[in-house]
């Protein structure tokens, strides 16, 4: 694998906004609520520059790890300040950068706790960013539980329906999840007698036995794939989701999901590519089974946020199998749905939680026809809908499109299922937009406002990149296609 | 000619007690106690930090000064001051018992200091004692004399037995190898470790460094003695004597070469990790939660000492220091959350972020130290342990730790949503962040995170030292 150092520290900056952000914040006054938000967008704005910036200038010729900076961390425990980039990680961080500074914009009317708010949320996004940077094991784990964390407080300070219940049960199962990762971790360090986290240097061939990789690749599909939202690990994500502000909401399902995935990815398969292979049928199960229980369990839903969550869980399902059918179509396909998932997924919420705001109620039955009321508020919802159900011209087409073309061809049964599974899902994310968009409109709301240029901003961006990646997908495939295809060469 | 300079932090120590001994006889006013033990505190920090690099040999090899020893008696001298630090208003000792309790406080802090760096059974024993005796005094100290004699004597009596088992054990190992200096039995080791007689012995031993550690089968006095004693002594129990605890089971726990001998400390770690957390999960006061969790980082202590060798004892001594550190920041908020000298309950914390942010901030990061999440020294602790522990081939073990994480992390969050989702009742009591409150807690947060995130040093030397050992 080869590594391209880099010239000016790209990535050591994006996380430098983070932690710039979290102490300035720290440093205003609470009750500055204004100067809060503004520092908060700002950062959040700059960070999303640079992850864009990265987006745009990362060699597709070249591929490999790019903009690579090391330095010694821990010496006596091989352990390196180690971020390098690839064609997996450059879409997840323009992913983040988008969905951070639109969940920033779309808390702009918070006012309980604002301060800690914000410091947390810089916090959290602090661990993704890390995260989906970093090359060295330690510092992957410790971005990890960075980005967990704070959930815990986000969730239980400013949610909603049953808050402490979720945020809770959130914080157990994700760290349960880790309860796998650091064994493993540690395993795997200890066990190629390198005495090093160096991710590059332990991914060489050879270095862990076929039987270490089915075994560790286990620990870390379980791990991650609990934050992945995998059945039977995903019962927290609809409960967690439902509970979580808004804000949270959006950086939880659109980016947190991801960490799990990717996780898998950069862990479980450039370490273990034998375990990969070997359990690729269970992970293709697990991922329909995934896809169409979150769909028939969404079916029944009542509360808007539940059907996301559910949808969610359905949509994980699909990644899972893209990266199950171990082929190239199926990874490009895979990490492209991250990407549209976590877009579509931030878009659905942060339209939710404006009617959620306005109207206070989550419940589908008590909306209804907001098309006339809010006709913006509902179109970013339809919008929403229509990339949730792969509507072609928006980005989740492409990405869903390919997962099933390599799901075909490698577990046929699988690929009918789950396309029979997602056109079902069509039908009932269409009859929540038919019963909370149209029919009559509800008296008692109608005479709520609809969303201003600048409260409607942070949708405006996401819908716009959802469109972007819809008309040109090959943007995104060709970044992806640089990292996919020398590991699937690289398999034994 | 002996080198009396090598010694100074003890001689510190020792002139520190004699003050308040004189003190004690006199009884001059109580208000200048505090001061005057703030003060010689800092200094027998300043003096056991400048005497880090002493090296030697005294009275006739029963005692040595050296890299090892000097580390925990940096971290005794720390953890002494810290808990001088929080006497200023409430102590919860009876008032004109002030200058005895200094003086108590001295002498335990004298005899763990010269417990670290003891190699002779007998001078193991004697300053054991020393060590254990003033804390059965000090905990019968408590302004509330049933509560506190209650205490005392459940620690009297269970350390007690401990020391009657340990002193059999001692007899056996001195018989079976016909010497009482570490480093000969050392010597004789293939010979004695397949005798049973030695094994048995050693285990005895042990058993009364598993009683101050608070590790099962010997933890039954924890809870009702944090529960008891008052808060800084308390404080002092759960952190200073601990750091003792740790530094004299490191070091004799290298004599065990027996196999069998790691599946019984596996066995005791497992057990402690996990009776302490299930047993803390159900608390609803906060002593006794944090007396419970001490009980689990014992078992979590064990993994590092069972790994036998450098590393690991190198992570116990880490571990060390990352409790001191954090028991310490959770007691601080126990001093100062509890009104009068009751204990706090968890409802009593609810609100902590609008009385004392810094407080609770510091508290959230000591709560997630001790719950083992990055970035905080707790985790590059539990890390470091699971390491050592790994390259012995003890995964099983490691994955147990590790669920006993996530166990644990319910009742940590249980507090962490007293202190910072609930508002404070109408009723609470004021709570002001002095100047030095805000500086300690400044200083705490300070020292977990950039001793999490950056420990590169520490483990340097950490290992350095432990490899005097072998």
């Amino acid at each position: 694998m080869n590594l391209q150092y880099a010239p000016f520290p790209w990535l050591s900056s994006i996380l430098l906004c983070c932690i710039g952000g979290l102490l300035t914040i720290l440093l205003i006054p609470g009750h500055r609520h204004k100067e809060i938000k503004w520092v908060s967008a700002i950062y959040a704005g700059l960070t999303l520059v640079l992850s864009l910036n990265l987006f745009v200038i990362y060699d597709k010729a070249a591929g490999g790890f790019q903009f690579v900076e090391r330095i010694p961390w821990v010496e006596s425990l091989g352990i390196f300040y180690f971020n390098g980039v690839d064609g997996f990680s450059v879409p997840m961080l323009l992913l983040t950068g988008i969905v951070f500074f639109t969940a920033v914009l779309t808390m702009w009317e918070l006012n309980h706790r604002v301060k800690e708010f914000f410091a947390l949320l810089f916090l959290l996004v602090a661990g993704v960013f890390g995260l989906f940077m970093s090359l060295d094991l330690f510092f992957i784990f410790v971005w990890y539980d960075v980005s967990l964390f704070p959930m815990y407080l986000l969730i239980a300070i400013w949610g909603s329906t049953r808050k402490e219940y979720g945020a809770m049960k959130l914080t157990l199962y994700l760290l349960a999840g880790s309860a796998l990762i650091l064994p493993a971790i540690v395993y795997l360090v200890v066990q190629s007698g390198m005495h090093t986290f160096d991710l590059t240097a332990l991914m060489r061939p050879g270095t862990f036995s076929p039987g270490q990789q089915n075994f560790i690749f286990l620990l870390f599909y379980i791990g991650f794939g609990i934050l992945a939202g995998v059945w039977p690990f995903h019962t927290w994500s609809p409960v967690g989701h439902v509970a979580a502000p808004t804000g949270v909401s959006m950086i939880h399902a659109g980016v947190l999901m991801k960490i799990g995935a990717f996780g898998v990815l950069r862990l479980g398969m450039f370490l273990c590519p034998a375990g990969w292979q070997h359990w690729a049928p269970l992970m293709a199960l697990l991922a329909t089974v995934g896809i169409v229980y979150g769909v028939f369990v969404g079916l029944r839903q009542t509360d808007i946020k539940y059907v996301i969550g559910y949808s969610s869980v359905s949509h994980m399902g699909v990644v899972g199998l893209g990266l199950a059918t171990v082929t190239v179509e199926g990874l490009n396909g895979a990490v492209f749905q991250m990407f549209a998932h976590g877009i579509m997924t931030a878009l659905f919420f942060s339209a939710v939680g404006y009617i959620y705001d306005r109207t206070h109620t989550k419940a589908i039955d008590e909306l209804g026809g907001l098309s006339h009321i809010m006709p913006l508020a509902s179109g970013y919802l339809i919008i929403a809908a229509l990339t949730g159900i792969g509507v072609p011209c928006l980005a989740s087409f492409w990405a869903e499109l390919t997962v099933f073309i390599a799901a075909f061809r490698v577990y046929p049964l699988y690929g009918v299922l789950a396309v029979s599974a997602l056109v079902v899902s069509a039908l009932f994310i269409l009859r929540v937009v038919q019963r909370v968009c149209y029919g009559p409109p509800n008296q008692r709301l109608a005479h709520l406002e609809d969303v201003t240029f600048r409260l409607g901003l942070p949708r405006m961006i996401l819908v716009t990149v959802i469109v972007i990646f819809g008309l040109f997908p090959s943007l995104m495939f060709e970044v992806i296609q640089t990292a996919s295809l020398p590991l699937l060469n690289g398999l034994p | 000619m002996m080198n009396w300079i090598v010694l100074s932090p003890e001689m510190w120590m020792l002139a520190t007690a004699g003050l308040f001994l004189v003190r004690a006889m006199m009884r001059p006013d109580a208000g200048r106690n505090h001061v005057l033990a703030l003060v010689t505190a800092a200094i027998a920090a300043g003096v056991a930090l400048g005497g880090a690099g002493f090296n030697g040999d005294l009275f006739a090899g029963t005692y040595r000064v050296d890299l090892f020893s000097q580390f925990y008696k940096c971290l005794l001298a720390v953890g002494f001051f810290l808990v001088v630090s929080l006497c200023s208003d409430t102590k919860g000792v009876r008032e004109e018992l002030e200058a005895e309790f200094y003086l108590l406080l001295a002498v335990a802090t004298l005899a763990m200091m010269m417990l670290v760096s003891s190699v002779h059974l007998l001078t193991i024993y004697i300053t054991l004692e020393l060590s254990s005796y003033s804390l059965y005094i000090l905990v019968s100290l408590n302004r509330d004399r049933d509560r506190g004699i209650r205490a005392g004597l459940k620690y009297f009596l269970v350390g007690a037995s401990a020391s009657a088992v340990m002193l059999f054990g001692l007899a056996l190992v001195y018989g079976t190898s016909g010497t009482a200096y570490l480093i000969e039995i050392m010597a004789a080791l293939p010979a004695l470790t397949g005798q049973a007689a030695f094994n048995l012995g050693l285990f005895l031993v042990l058993g009364g460094f598993f009683f101050k550690l608070a590790v099962f089968p010997f933890h039954v006095w924890a809870p009702d003695v944090y529960e008891g004693a008052a808060h800084p002594v308390a404080a002092y129990i759960a952190t200073a004597s601990k750091v003792a605890a740790v530094g004299i089971l490191v070091r004799v726990a290298a004599l065990g070469q027996a196999a069998y001998f790691v599946h019984v400390l596996a066995a005791m770690a497992i057990v402690s990790m996990t009776l302490g957390n299930l047993a803390a999960v159900a608390q609803q006061d906060f002593k006794r939660l944090l007396a419970y969790s001490s009980i689990a980082h014992g078992g979590y202590i064990l993994i590092g000492i069972l790994s036998m060798n450098t590393v690991g004892y190198a992570a116990a001594t880490f571990y060390a220091l990352s409790i001191l550190i954090m028991k310490f920041t959770c007691f601080m908020v126990v001093v100062k959350v509890a009104v009068g000298n009751k204990n706090p309950s968890l409802s009593d914390l609810t609100g902590l972020h609008r009385r004392a942010p810094l407080m609770a901030m510091a508290l959230m990061m000591a709560l997630f130290g001790l719950a083992g999440i990055p970035p905080t020294i707790g985790f590059t602790g539990k890390l470091l342990l699971f390491t050592a522990a790994m390259s012995q081939g003890h995964f099983t073990l490691v994955l147990i730790a590790m669920i006993n994480v996530v166990i644990s992390l319910y009742y940590y969050l249980k507090v962490l949503r007293a202190a910072y989702l609930l508002e404070p009742a109408d009723d609470a009591p004021p709570l002001r962040e002095t100047l030095p409150l805000k500086a300690l807690s400044i200083a705490m947060i300070a020292a977990m995170v950039i001793l999490g995130l950056y420990p590169h040093h520490l483990i340097e030397l950490t290992r350095r030292a432990a490899a005097l050992l072998s």
